[in-house]
């Protein structure tokens, strides 16, 4: 008898979507939406009961009941260990948000809104859970799909469907990008599961496995977003309504960064076992550029969705950089920080989407001034802006707190200052951005911003005019997402787990007993995390100040004297990088091109 | 020589790949560039197949062989057998948003309907 | 950024690329020696295993039948997007896109044959979607053989009449109801204690159309998923290029 646990977060919601999809037309608003959010709960309360069960012995599960036969694994596999139930959880508890939040009043496309969100779930379950290369691949396109239809809401404009064309060109290079490399890596080891990939390839590190990994990770560095594959994404979510760029920002474009990290600790763990300095620096480099990309953008942006959307660039590659230090306490720390900015940056795009609702635009020249009235919306802005800073009781500030010691014990203790100075800039940027479109909107203080071309597009707004009411159901989901981030902070057991949960996925050798016997063997206790608390907290609260002060430099330009005006100079012309984010299809596809050159000679040159 | 005539099908593969990525690069008609898209994945398929590919093999298919029969690999026929279908689909789609921009807009080429700029 | 200057930093970037993956490829195994133990494992115990003489369908619906299952939503998915974007909003004047004719300008001789071939067509696609588990083909195949038989009513007469012969409710609940059953046929074995998709029906006798259990059966659901997915992409584009009128809800 084998528990339908692991199965079931992939079941429910592709049935649900089937069945919605059925009744389609004679289902009425109401019931559709109440039966989207049955399904997404029950999805959500079974990867929960899932992860109770994974954080006492990881399940894994054979799908057809193929088990492997000596060391050839015939069918698929779903390892759920700690850290992939987690992932399963939180996307169903966002779906769920999410689909609570457009409760009746979103457009949802003849209905067909909600069977989409829901084949959204069930593919990024599946895409976390599973064990199987391709099926990894099949769940990329599901999810990518999923994506593609549900930018398709808004089609009154013609900016929306330039906005999701870019994003559906982008992605689906991605996924012929690590199509390819699981054909290459097919090849050398006649196998699709990662369990046995990773033991077959063994030490190799000759040209064909690099070249298979710069294939893999830079199809799934596309779908996280870092630069320079990272052109997409403001697009689609200008484009996306708000309850789908929760989902994107929130855990789709983490689930790139996932992806390669699982693909590291599995198949590619021993070759780089001699050249990890350098695979290092080179992860370093790519994402330090995104965070700098993704941070000074963020400030130039006026379009409040674009701007959140850079920001999740600017953070995604400082997961990338915390990744890069290597070693299982910068895995706990990347998935510490990456829950976390889950919820802050789920919070953000929720208040956004109440802003869109009750002020009609999302364009920070004409709300100036308007959000007067709504006092509550304000505080939770600027409470998700903090939080982007890692100030103080944000449990992104947990990641700051860790990263010396992960550093430590990658041996790399002297780098971790440029690190911590690279995790200020981005909290700095990202929440000044935030804070300047605060004091713009709900205090009205300032002269009226500078204007460019992007905040023109505009947004039509997703709801009906008549029904400009803000219901207390639409602040339920922005408020869970605070509350979770600012308790997670104090809940020290959350840490512990995730830390063990860290240790288990860089363990090559336990992932494949586990999925071959189906027993686990006990691992090394984990180093001990010296919680640097006390100085993360006055880091944080450093990088509010600065911020606060960025955000008052733009604001209150016209009162200053020249030399001060920093705020007003980055925000101004920056030629360069806005030229760059061009908005053509082809532009994008080249820079993806010169990204994969760049990297892929790296990773040869340097680690051969 | 003979060794590039063992890897022959490889190269293939790549300058298929080479295509796509110049024909996107360099497009001036949306709907070029999600055939575009159809000439990248039709250098995975070329690379499955090649891989698969055991001179002398049989098909996969016992219905008037006797099983025991060296064949060729079924797992990547079977792997691009379902791809082909649902890419045909999602091209679908992609041309939907083209058709869509089209009407509004009364423009096809991504230059002209440069309205995300940064 | 101007087209020249677009293309000249593509031709540094990409033969580089290029470069890279063809001396990644020289690596690979020498083409046309495979070598890898997947493949021969199953050619070797699919015919005894499950009764079916076609591997590469075994693979597709029972080995790896969780694969075929996303594979079926993301064909699922993209026909809801496509329904979804070229919906018609109302109150939203509608322009067709192209002016394409309602019948499509074919010669008299050409309409003669096409009688003929839409009743090979749908035997032939019925034959295919039948014999999935026995020779090449299955349910994909077998739904865009059979869509493409009634995409040929369109050819033959015009889109009015393409339209009483496919009833878009209908399709549209045939296709939910084709991918649903997929997931339910994956979620009985759940309700005895077996994995999920786990081949439970009768394995038959080799050879016979009744044979391989789940097999057919899965193959035969996504026959009828593939040919109303194809049927309503068809309807979709033909609503929206064709007639530009509203359709009756």
């Amino acid at each position: 008898m084998t528990s339908p646990l692991p199965a079931l977060p992939i079941a429910l919601p592709l049935l649900g979507a089937g069945l919605l999809a059925a009744l389609r037309k004679w289902l009425s608003r109401a019931a559709a939406d109440s039966l989207s959010i049955a399904v997404a709960a029950s999805t959500l309360i079974s990867s929960l009961l899932l992860l109770s069960h994974a954080l006492q012995h990881t399940q894994v599960y054979w799908f057809g009941n193929w088990h492997p036969r000596g060391s050839v694994v015939l069918g698929i596999t779903f390892v759920a260990d700690p850290v992939a139930a987690g992932l399963s959880s939180l996307a169903g508890l966002l779906v769920f948000l999410a689909l609570i939040f457009s409760w009746r009043f979103v457009d949802s496309g003849a209905n067909h809104y909600h069977a989409l969100m829901l084949v959204f779930l069930a593919a990024m379950d599946g895409f976390v859970l599973t064990g199987d290369l391709f099926n990894m691949f099949v769940f990329f396109e599901l999810m990518s799909t999923a994506a593609f239809a549900l930018c398709g809401l808004k089609t009154q404009e013609p900016a929306p469907l330039q906005g999701s064309f870019n994003f559906a060109v982008t992605n689906t290079v991605a996924a012929f990008l690590v199509l390819t490399g699981i054909a290459l890596l097919y090849a050398v080891t006649g196998a699709l599961n990662m369990a046995q990939i990773g033991l077959a390839l063994g030490g190799r590190h000759d040209p064909l496995v690099l070249f298979a990994f710069t294939l893999l990770t830079c199809g799934f560095f596309i779908k996280a977003a870092i630069a320079p594959f990272h052109f997409w994404l403001p697009d689609a979510h200008a484009v996306a309504p708000t309850s789908v760029c929760v989902l994107f920002s929130g855990l789709m474009v983490e689930l790139g960064l996932y992806a390669v990290v699982r693909l590291k600790s599995v198949i590619f763990q021993q070759t780089f076992a001699s050249g990890e300095t350098h695979l290092r620096y080179i992860l370093l480099a790519f994402g330090g550029a995104t965070i700098l990309i993704g941070g000074v953008m963020c400030y130039a942006e006026h379009h409040l969705k674009r701007l959140l959307a850079f920001s999740t660039v600017c953070h995604t590659g400082l997961m990338l950089v915390i990744f890069a230090i290597q070693g299982p306490l910068a895995i706990a720390v990347m998935l510490v920080y990456l829950v976390a900015h889950a919820f802050v940056k789920s919070s953000l795009f929720f208040v956004s989407g109440i802003m869109l609702h009750r002020l009609r635009s999302i364009s920070e020249n004409v709300l100036f001034g308007r959000g007067r009235p709504l006092r509550w919306t304000a505080a939770l802005w600027f409470l998700g802006g903090i939080g982007l800073a890692a100030g103080p009781c944000f449990s992104t500030m947990l990641a700051d707190a860790g990263m010396s010691s992960a550093s430590e014990e990658a041996g790399i203790h002297g780098l971790s200052w440029g690190l911590s100075w690279l995790f200020m800039f981005a909290g700095v940027m990202t929440c000044a951005a935030v804070f300047r479109v605060g004091m713009h909107t709900f205090a009205g203080w300032g002269d009226a911003p500078i204007t460019d071309r992007s905040a023109q597009v505009g947004e039509l707004p997703e709801t009906e005019a008549e029904e400009q009411k803000v219901f207390w159901y639409h602040f339920v989901p922005p408020l869970v997402c605070i509350l979770l981030a600012i308790a997670l902070t104090f809940i020290p057991g959350w840490q512990y787990g995730v830390r063990e949960a860290a240790a288990r996925v860089y363990d090559q050798p336990a992932y494949l007993n586990m999925v071959y016997t189906g027993h686990s063997i006990p691992l090394t206790a984990p180093r001990s995390w010296r919680n640097e608390i006390p100085g993360a907290a006055i880091r944080g609260t450093i990088a509010v100040l600065l911020a606060l002060c960025l955000a008052c430099t733009s604001v209150f330009r016209g009162k200053l004297a020249r030399g001060l005006r920093i705020g007003a100079f980055l925000e101004g012309p920056l030629t360069i990088l806005r030229a760059v984010q061009s908005g053509h299809p082809g532009d994008y596809v080249l820079w993806l091109t010169v990204g994969l050159a760049v990297f892929g000679s790296a990773t040869l040159i340097i680690l051969r | 020589m003979p060794h590039i005539l063992h890897s022959l099908p490889y190269f293939v593969a790549a300058w298929l790949f080479f295509c796509g990525l110049y024909g996107l690069v360099t497009s001036r008609h949306l709907v070029h560039s999600v055939i575009c898209l159809a000439i990248l994945q039709s250098s995975t398929y070329v690379l499955l197949l090649a891989i698969g590919y055991r001179v002398g093999g049989a098909a996969p298919i016992f219905a008037d062989i006797a099983p025991g029969v060296l064949t060729v690999d079924p797992v990547v026929q079977a792997l691009m057998l379902t791809d082909v279908v649902v890419e045909a689909v999602v091209v679908a789609l992609l041309l939907a948003m083209v058709v869509k921009a089209y009407e509004k807009s009364g423009c096809v080429s991504p230059s002209e309907l440069r309205t995300m700029r940064g | 950024m101007t087209d020249r200057l677009r293309l000249a930093i593509f031709l540094v970037a990409g033969p580089v690329f290029m470069g890279l993956y063809c001396y990644a490829a020289m690596n690979l195994p020498p083409w046309g020696q495979y070598r890898g133990p997947y493949g021969d494992m199953i050619a070797k115990l699919a015919v005894y295993e499950r009764h079916a003489t076609d591997t590469v369908n075994a693979i597709n619906y029972d080995y790896r039948g969780f694969d075929t299952l996303g594979e079926e939503f993301i064909l699922f998915t993209a026909v809801i997007g496509v329904m979804m974007l070229l919906r018609r909003e109302k109150d939203v004047p509608t322009s067709p896109a192209g002016k394409v004719a309602d019948r499509p300008p074919l010669s008299e001789s050409v309409r003669a044959v096409i009688s003929p071939a839409l009743l090979i067509t749908t035997i032939f696609g019925f034959y295919i979607g039948l014999h999935g588990q026995l020779t090449p083909g299955g349910g994909f195949q077998a739904g865009v053989i059979l869509a493409s038989a009634a995409i040929l009513v369109y050819l033959a007469a015009n889109t009015e009449a393409f339209k009483r012969t496919t009833s878009h409710v209908a399709v549209e609940v045939v296709e939910a109801i084709g991918a649903a059953s997929y997931a339910l046929i994956g979620i009985v074995p759940l309700l005895i204690g077996l994995p999920l998709l786990t081949n439970i029906l009768p394995l038959g006798v080799t050879g016979d159309v009744l044979s391989a259990g789940n097999i057919a059966l899965i193959s035969a659901c996504v026959g009828v998923e593939v040919t109303a997915a194809f049927l309503l992409v068809a309807y979709t584009y033909l609503e929206e290029i064709v007639t530009g009128e509203i359709p009756e809800e």
